[in-house]
């Protein structure tokens, strides 16, 4: 490449690049590097911010508040992730089919996206308040219920899952769901239709070329598509914090919230920042097999 | 020599240039002049004003603009006016206590905690010194807003709102269950009971009683009052929640959600905010109301006119005191027109100027003067709240904690124990004695 492209190239890269070191990676080294102090700023004027090491991220391993938020996050990205590829996968497979209307239900699938996070978190947890709800209404109504669920509120547990857990799961998929779908949409449309064409020549059920032809080639895009919700998953935030804060009794409490709440509630923002630089790890992990699985696709 | 057009013309140009000059010079010379010899102003000319909005936008704008313009033809000092957000508030405030940008004066909150976070360097700056430009505020204004504006004995401002909460009840549910209005914890039982109502299956269709707005921790603070406690000693410096009138407060309350079963179990989560329950009438009383509601309902829901009414909160085993909280105007640290803010708050805390804010916002004003005004006088729930505010006492404690005591999110040592000892019906002896250590561990931190 020549002198002049490559600066032409790094000058087309630099706006990005610099808004994502002032907005992202200095705040992320600022907050890494708080987590190694004492940052308490009911008595940061007293006694300044002194370097302590690892403190911070013992304090916080050793709350069990903490470690039942690491299981809950890896529980929540582990069912939001799972079931909505496993729904994008059924969706986008209808939505690439031929039918009248398909432009429209295709619109109809991407309608979640439009709605933001906290609007969504806000007009679900209005949905499944346990005496307002208007699904429990319609239970009530088909004969299905007698008592009204309580969808976030339910402190019964089944091993490490809960109502509130699964309730809170199935907003995540919901509005997670239309980017799934696109993107694998247009994953499936990059698929040569004569291979279907052959495969039906050959007698191949509908399980058989999904099985045999679409899964396979599909492969790279799920691969890059389940790292990032993971990724995403980890690091989740504003539903389950607007929804229900954590509660009850801390069983949809995540990495991000509890995170949030040391540092701005109870002015800590040593063990908050402790907290962010375990998602940090746990996503830098994810990131790794990303940014692999790139420079496999990329090649040499 | 007599002169053509052209020589004529050119002369008169010539003319007019030099004086033009001469004109120009002069006035540079008197520019320089004034800026050289004139006095120093007594103080600056103007100042930054900070402040979160109340009610409507566009009418809260107009409210200040309207004070501002009236002090700057007055004073001379010009007032900069911006708005922050509500959503932002908090985070803004606590960067500015921890030495981010900040105007010379604002309307602010929570004295205690951001005076703890900022010490002496940022957040609110005491103005004791000018103290005595205000001789009358102990008589002139409500004595719970002035706990919010003194700390440490110091003096940080002026109150010109109060979030005082009585109890907020429906009449038409109450006639039809024959019922007087509330006036003591055991008429709240008495009502609460009569006016729950379940469908055969046991569904709640409508809670007799709800203790308050969604913030759990701020629903115990008037009960544990009532009931005769004090969180803490008055120095902040330690926790008094292991005695006798914590146990009446928890277990009374304790008692309304699982004996008489009048209040939902889920008030302590998220999700529960009664406003809407009771304007669509299953909730039919809602204890400590936060007192933009009742204007709220007077507001949006015509329909319901007559159909609810506001009373005093209950007297409670020893006290009546009620939940209040006043925002107050104040000056910040690190501003270098601190006399020029005074100023502006001697303007702002004048009876016309704290009437015109109080009109404007319908804010509940903790000027006595502004209180017993028509605008307050008008109708039956406006009395009762200037009657309430006899009974006020600051939410606010004398410990930088507080606020994160009182949080409405588990680990919150307030929170945590409510939840313990209301809902999951803990011991009580075992339970307050482990939640004083981990109060009085907290409010260390600020020790």
């Amino acid at each position: 490449m020549k002198r002049q492209q490559r600066i032409f190239c790094y000058l087309m890269v630099a706006p990005a690049l610099l808004f994502t070191i002032v907005l992202g990676i200095y705040p992320m080294l600022a907050s890494l590097q708080m987590s190694f102090l004492e940052f308490d700023l009911i008595r940061v004027r007293e006694h300044g911010t002194p370097f302590v090491g690892l403190r911070n991220y013992i304090t916080v391993m050793q709350d069990e508040r903490f470690v039942q938020t690491v299981i809950n996050t890896v529980l929540f990205t582990a069912i939001a992730v799972s079931t909505v590829v496993a729904m994008g996968l059924l969706f986008s497979q209808l939505l690439s089919a031929n039918f009248r209307g398909r432009t429209f239900v295709r619109m109809l699938v991407c309608v979640p996206w439009f709605v933001p996070p906290v609007v969504a978190a806000a007009i679900w947890m209005w949905l499944l308040n346990t005496d307002r709800s208007p699904i429990n209404f319609l239970l009530r109504e088909w004969g299905w219920i007698d008592t009204n669920i309580k969808f976030l509120t339910d402190k019964n547990t089944w091993g490490p899952f809960s109502i509130p857990m699964l309730s809170v799961a199935a907003v995540r998929v919901w509005n997670g769901l239309p980017f799934v779908v696109i993107f694998l949409l247009a994953g499936l449309q990059s698929i040569p239709r004569d291979l279907y064409e052959a495969a039906e020549v050959d007698g191949a059920t509908l399980l058989q070329k999904f099985r045999y032809i679409t899964l396979p080639l599909l492969r790279p895009v799920l691969v890059v598509l389940l790292i990032l919700l993971t990724m995403t998953g980890l690091g989740h935030f504003e539903i389950n914090f607007i929804m229900t804060g954590g509660g009850p009794q801390n069983l949809t409490n995540i990495m991000a919230v509890y995170s949030y709440n040391e540092a701005f509630t109870f002015f800590r923002f040593d063990t908050g920042s402790a907290a962010s630089g375990l998602i940090l790890i746990l996503t830098g992990i994810i990131c790794v097999f990303y940014i692999r699985s790139q420079a496999k696709a990329v090649g040499p | 020599m007599p002169c053509n057009t052209h020589t004529c013309r050119d002369g008169a140009a010539r003319r007019h240039f030099k004086h033009l000059g001469l004109a120009t010079g002069v006035s540079a010379v008197a520019i320089v002049a004034a800026a050289t010899f004139s006095p120093v102003p007594a103080q600056a000319q103007k100042i930054e004003f900070w402040t979160q909005h109340y009610g409507d936008l566009i009418a809260w704008r107009e409210v200040i603009a309207g004070l501002v313009e009236d002090f700057e033809a007055e004073s001379g000092i010009e007032v900069q006016h911006e708005i922050v957000n509500w959503s932002q508030a908090f985070n803004t405030w606590l960067t500015v206590a921890q030495g981010g940008a900040a105007p010379d004066c604002a309307d602010m909150f929570w004295l205690h905690s951001f005076s703890g976070i900022g010490g002496e360097e940022f957040g609110p700056r005491p103005i004791t010194e000018f103290r005595d430009r205000w001789p009358n505020l102990e008589d002139e204004f409500f004595t719970g807003s002035l706990q919010d504006v003194n700390w440490e004995g110091e003096f940080y401002g002026i109150p010109w709102r109060v979030d005082i909460r009585p109890i907020l009840y429906r009449t038409d549910l109450f006639a039809e269950a024959g019922l007087a209005a509330p006036d003591t914890w055991e008429d709240l039982v008495t009502a609460s009971k009569a006016l729950t109502k379940r469908d055969g299956n046991g569904n709640v269709e409508r809670w007799g009683y709800s203790f308050g707005p969604g913030n759990a921790g701020q629903a115990l603070v008037p009960y544990y009052w009532q009931a005769g406690g004090d969180f803490m000693t008055e120095d902040g410096s330690t926790a008094t929640i292991d005695n006798e009138a914590m146990r009446t407060a928890l277990s009374w309350m304790r008692d309304m959600v699982h004996e008489h079963k009048v209040v939902t179990p889920e008030f302590m989560e998220k999700g529960h905010e009664p406003f809407d329950e009771f304007v669509a009438g299953t909730v039919a009383m809602i204890g400590s109301v936060p007192v933009a509601w009742p204007a709220r309902i007077a507001r949006e829901f015509p329909e319901l006119e007559g159909k609810w009414a506001l009373a005093i909160a209950p007297q409670g085993p020893e006290d009546r005191d009620t939940y209040s909280g006043a925002g107050y105007f104040g000056v910040l640290r690190g501003s270098e027109n601190v006399e020029a803010c005074v100023q502006w708050l001697e303007f702002l805390s004048r009876d016309d100027s704290m009437q015109r804010l109080s009109e404007g916002t319908g804010n509940v004003n903790p000027k006595r003067a502004v209180m017993a005004t028509d605008f307050w006088g008008d109708t039956e729930w406006k009395q009762t709240l200037t009657a309430t505010l006899e009974n006020g006492r600051t939410s606010q404690h004398p410990s930088p904690v507080w606020n994160a005591l009182i949080a409405p999110q588990p680990g919150a040592v307030i929170y945590d124990m409510m939840y313990s000892g209301i809902v999951e019906q803990e011991d009580l002896e075992e339970l307050l004695p482990a939640a004083e250590k981990n109060m009085q561990a907290e409010m260390d931190r600020a020790n």
